[in-house]
This record gives C-alpha cells, structure tokens and sequence, in this order.
C-alpha cells in the first residue's frame, strides 16, 4: 500500500509536468490550429535563462523561476510575432513543419548562447519530506503539486468566467466568425502563445532539479504531452489535462510493476492501440468532416 | 543533345555519373576525402528524403519516425553481416523488409486518425525504436553502437570505399528513375488527388486504404534502404544517432529543397547535410559555433515555408524568368 501511495504521488508530480505542456500546446492548438512541436524546447530555453538568473544573482529559485516566465511570455510574443502571424494562409501541415523550424532552430541557439554543459537547478522548497501511509513525500513534490493544479485551475477559471476567456473560446470554436464579432483574435493568438511559452517553462523548471537544465531535458516531456493532447482529445481544454495525469500514472505503474526499461516503450505501445480504437480521445467528439 | 539534357532520365544519370566521380577527383587531389564521405551522406539521406516526399508532399502526411526506421535497417544490416555472415544483397532484403512491415501497420493506423495525430503517433514509434536500439544488446550493440564492414557481393567481391561510394550513387539513381516512373503514373496521381481531398480522391473511386499503405510502406521501404547504406559506409550506428533531430533535417530537406519534386530532396540534403560541413564550418570566427547548422536548418525551414513555399528548386528557374522578364521591360 505504501508502494502504491509513493507511486501515486510520484505520478501526481509527473503528471503535474506533462499537464502544464499539454495545457500549452492545447491552448496554441486551440487558437491557432496548429500542434506545437516546440512546446519543450521553448520551455527549455527560458529554462535555461531562469538557471543562469539564479546562478548569477543568487536569488530564491522561486523568483528565478518567475522572471523566467516572464523571459517566455516575451519569447512567446515574439514568435508570434515574426513567423506566426505570418503563417496564417499557411496549410496545416505546413504550420506543423514551421513549428519543426522551431525547434532546430531553438536547439541550434541554447548551446550557443548558454554552453554545453548541463546546469543545476535547485528544488523550490530545498528540504524536509512528511511521511503520509507509509509514502515518503517531499514538500518539494507537495508544492509542484500545488502549484500545477492551482495554475490549471486557474487558467479553466479565466477561460470560462472572464471576458478574455470567452474571447479566447471564441476565436477557438471559429476565427473568421470571431473576428467579424469584434474579438481581437490576433491579440488572443499572441496571448496563447505568450501563456503556452510560460507554462512549458514552469514544467522544464519543476523537471529540472530531477534530470538537470540541459539541451535535451525535455525531449520526453514534448512526446508526453502530445500523447496526452491525443489521449484527451484536442477538442476540449480540459482534455488533454486528464490524459497528462493518465499517462503519468499508467507510466509509473508500468515501469514499476512490469519493467523499469521497457515501461515506456509498452505505453507508446498503449497508446497506439488506443488511437485505433478511440482515434477522438476519452472525451473527444467526433468531428464531422464537410466537404 | 539538347534534348537529350531535357530529358529527366538522362538528367538524373548525368547528375549521378557527376557525383560519382568524387572518389576519382579525390584520387587527383582535387577534393579531400572527407568531402567524399559527405558527399556519399548527402546521397543517402537523400534516398531517405525522397521516399519521405511521396509520404509528406504527394500524400500531405507526416511522418516523425524515418530516423527510427533508418536506424532499424542499419542495425538489421549491420547485425546479418557481421554476426550471421551474409553477403550484402540478402541482408539488404531482410533489413528492408522488417521496416517495410513496421511501415504497413502504421498506415492501417493512420487510416483512423486524422493528419495531425499522425505525427505524434509516429513520434511514439521512434521512441520504441530507440528504446529497442539500446537495450537489445545481442543485436544492436545496445549503448555503445555496432559496426560494420564495407559491403561484401555475392560473397566474393568486397568492396573498398570508394567502391561503396559508387554503390551508393548507383542506388541513388535506380531509385530516382524507380520514383520518377512511379510519381508519373497511376498511383502518383491518386496519391496527389488524396492530398488534395480525400473525401474527393474516394468519391473518385480511389481507395484510400491501398495508396495511404503505399504511401507509407515507400517511406520506410526507401528509409531502410538509406540506413543500410548509412552502416555500410560509416561502417557505424548507435543509438543516440536515430533521434528526433533526424528525423527533422530528413524533413527539412525536403521543405527546403521542394515538395512534390523529385530532385528537390536532392537538393536539399545537399543544403541541409552538405553545406553547413562543407561551407559553414568552413567560415572563419562563426565557422566554430556550436549548432550554427541547427539554426541554419531552422531557418531555413521557415523563411522558405512562409515566404518561397515550392521549394529552393524553383530558385533557378523563378531568377531566370525575372532575369528575362527585366530583359523584356528594357527592350520595350
């Protein structure tokens, strides 16, 4: 039973990780019909900037971790900016390839700018654990978990209470429709992007003290989160939350209870049979095609 | 003979006799032989990249496992070689095959699915690969790679490198025409009617199941072909090597190069694996950056997305019909 309760919380944490990405790459999808390959790489970078804050002014992690954010709301307006807004007649199996674009090119400047050597950075809440059922969790874990949901919470509550929100939900359901009404889609799609950027970040900074800050760190985390967009369904904003916290739970499961090395070629593996018999998702709706 | 230079067939043999005479130049000390093996890189990646585009530019799907398949023939290849002896031809048929197969299931996938999850789905499936790659040692080498030797013919002829060169330039120009012939008929037709709509292509009597498994059994069938020219000529795979980012430059090349051209992802490979090597790393101060070929690529791949979407092919023949239509103003 304690085994079970470590592995639920250890999930909870994962899950945590893999939601915050997906959460980003739905809410881009959502607003500009396009699947950001480049939702981690786009964490990595600010990541990157969020480490070298820390380790040059020595300040909490925490405010590190926020002026990092900051780095990607900027980083995200500008992508937006300079190549998205441009791509709007793009098709959209081009719109997915710039996003590849992306990611080469992210790739190419974070050794470029910040060097090759993997960086450290430190947990938010640095010690102290509490035992609950036998399971041993760290504050650190508590507080990802926290912070996580309450971020997500936060985020559905914006979507659908606020003005803005409903501004956002608009320019998903249609966007030419949207704009006819008056909503300023353009500045919706910026936003997205801006908010998309920040949350990757906040998920490579809870990863971080874990696998350190390196070009690769989250290579696994962008795979994760786009089976989580699939398994939720890309047709809500809530969906994709529900399967991040899936796959967190079905990978530990696995790697635990059936085998550390291949759990997660077993989940992909899930995963594929899953799509062939709900290609919508859990909650997806079938989408009818006009032609 | 200027018909003979119109002609595709002969363009693409006089194109292939060009690059085969690399190792004789090399022999003259006109190039350096590390110009040769990047030059024999740009030919195989480009076999990869051209059975990609029937995937990605006549079918309009995308396919984010071709460094994994590539990866698959290589180790297949490497492993019937060297430790169950076979000869060059029998090893290339079964470590086609197997990717072939691997390549089947998936399009009976992707006709569940729609165009984006695709994507995804085949990320997935390289993450397996690689997983397989490294932990099954009695095969692959697991972390620390598996080698090669130069490709041995019926058993007798074993071939040098340059030998190897000119094996993988002989390659390069079957599968040109082999694909050429095969866009111009029936299937590439069908193929682009599908891109277009396949709610369309269907009510055509095209059935979407049969071109989607062709279209994707070409893509791993020519991904498998290039991985096992890639073991024999670096004589060299580990697993780190059939990552994402492969994947993506195999990609690039044909975005860069052109979609829905045959000798655009020719020329792309030269753009994306031939000139960061052979020029840019070349250039004085920023020649030693790292991952200055990473933001090339990237670049690259945007500024002609949004701004020159046919391709870098067309680059030739758009600056001429300007150098001519400029020629035309100033007579008039």
């Amino acid at each position: 039973m304690s085994t079970f309760l470590q592995l639920l919380f250890s999930s909870l944490e994962s899950g945590s990780v893999y939601a915050l990405a997906a959460l980003g790459i739905i809410i881009i999808f959502r607003t500009s019909r396009m699947t950001n390959f480049a939702q981690g790489s786009l964490g990595m970078v600010n990541a990157f900037v969020a480490t070298f804050i820390y380790i040059y002014t020595g300040i909490t992690p925490i405010i590190a971790a926020l002026l990092g954010m900051v780095s990607a709301l900027i980083l995200g307006i500008i992508v937006d900016l300079v190549i998205m807004r441009r791509a709007k007649k793009v098709s959209p199996v081009s719109k997915q390839i710039i996003t590849f674009g992306l990611i080469m090119l992210l790739l190419g400047l974070a050794p470029m700018i910040f060097g090759t050597s993997p960086l450290s950075f430190p947990r938010f809440i640095i010690k102290g654990a509490f035992t609950i059922g036998g399971a041993s969790v760290t504050y650190n874990a508590l507080f990802n978990i926290i912070v996580g949901l309450t971020i997500m919470l936060l985020l559905f509550y914006f979507l659908q209470k606020t003005k803005w929100g409903l501004a956002v939900r608009a320019t998903a359901s249609n966007e030419v429709t949207a704009q006819l009404m008056g909503v300023p889609t353009k500045t919706v799609t910026m936003g997205a992007w801006a908010v998309a950027a920040a949350l990757g970040t906040l998920a490579a900074l809870m990863l971080a003290p874990a696998i350190t800050v390196n070009v690769s760190m989250m290579d696994n985390v962008q795979v994760n989160a786009l089976i989580a967009c699939v398994l939720g369904g890309f047709q809500t904003f809530y969906g994709p939350v529900i399967g991040a916290y899936v796959i967190g739970f079905t990978r530990n499961m696995l790697t635990y209870y059936i085998s550390s090395t291949w759990g997660g070629a077993i989940l992909y593996i899930l995963f594929l049979v899953f799509i062939v018999f709900r290609p919508n998702g859990i909650i997806g709706k079938k989408r009818i095609k006009k032609v | 003979m200027k018909q003979l230079l119109k002609n595709p067939y002969s363009q693409f043999a006089l194109f292939i006799i060009l690059m085969a005479l690399a190792p004789t130049l090399k022999q003259l000390g006109l190039l350096n032989s590390s110009t040769v093996i990047i030059l024999g890189t740009v030919m195989f990646y480009s076999i990869v990249g051209i059975g990609l585009n029937v995937l990605l530019g006549y079918s309009g799907l995308i396919s984010l496992g071709t460094a994994g398949f590539m990866g698959l023939g290589s180790y297949l290849s490497a492993y019937c070689t060297q430790d169950l002896g076979l000869s060059f031809f029998p090893s290339l048929i079964i470590s086609v095959t197997v990717p072939l197969v691997i390549g089947l299931i998936i399009g009976l996938i992707s006709l569940r699915i729609e165009g984006y999850y695709l994507a995804i789905a085949t990320l997935g499936i390289s993450e397996i690969l690689r997983q397989v790659f490294a932990e099954m040692e009695f095969v692959t080498g697991g972390f620390s790679g598996k080698n090669a030797g130069y490709p041995q013919l019926f058993g007798i002829i074993k071939l040098n490198r340059q030998m190897t060169y000119i094996l993988i330039a002989a390659f390069l120009l079957a599968i040109l025409i082999f694909t050429y012939n095969f866009i111009k008929s029936r299937t590439g037709r069908a193929l682009l009617t599908m891109r277009g709509s396949e709610a369309a292509a269907q009510a055509m009597g095209i059935n979407l199941l049969k071109y989607k498994l062709i279209a994707f059994a070409t893509a791993t069938l020519y991904a498998g072909i290039g991985g096992v020219l890639y073991v024999h000529f670096i004589r060299f795979s580990y697993p780190s090597g059939w990552n994402l980012t492969l994947s993506l430059q195999i990609l690039a090349c044909i975005v860069i190069g052109g979609m829905r051209t045959i000798s655009g992802p020719v020329f792309g490979a030269f753009v994306v694996f031939g000139v960061p090597e052979l020029i840019l790393k070349r250039l004085p101060v920023i020649g030693s950056i790292d991952g200055l070929a990473y933001i090339f690529t990237g670049v690259l791949i945007i500024v002609v997305i949004l701004f020159y979407p046919n391709g870098l092919i067309y680059l030739g023949n758009d600056l001429q019909s300007l150098f001519r239509k400029k020629r035309v103003k100033n007579n008039g």
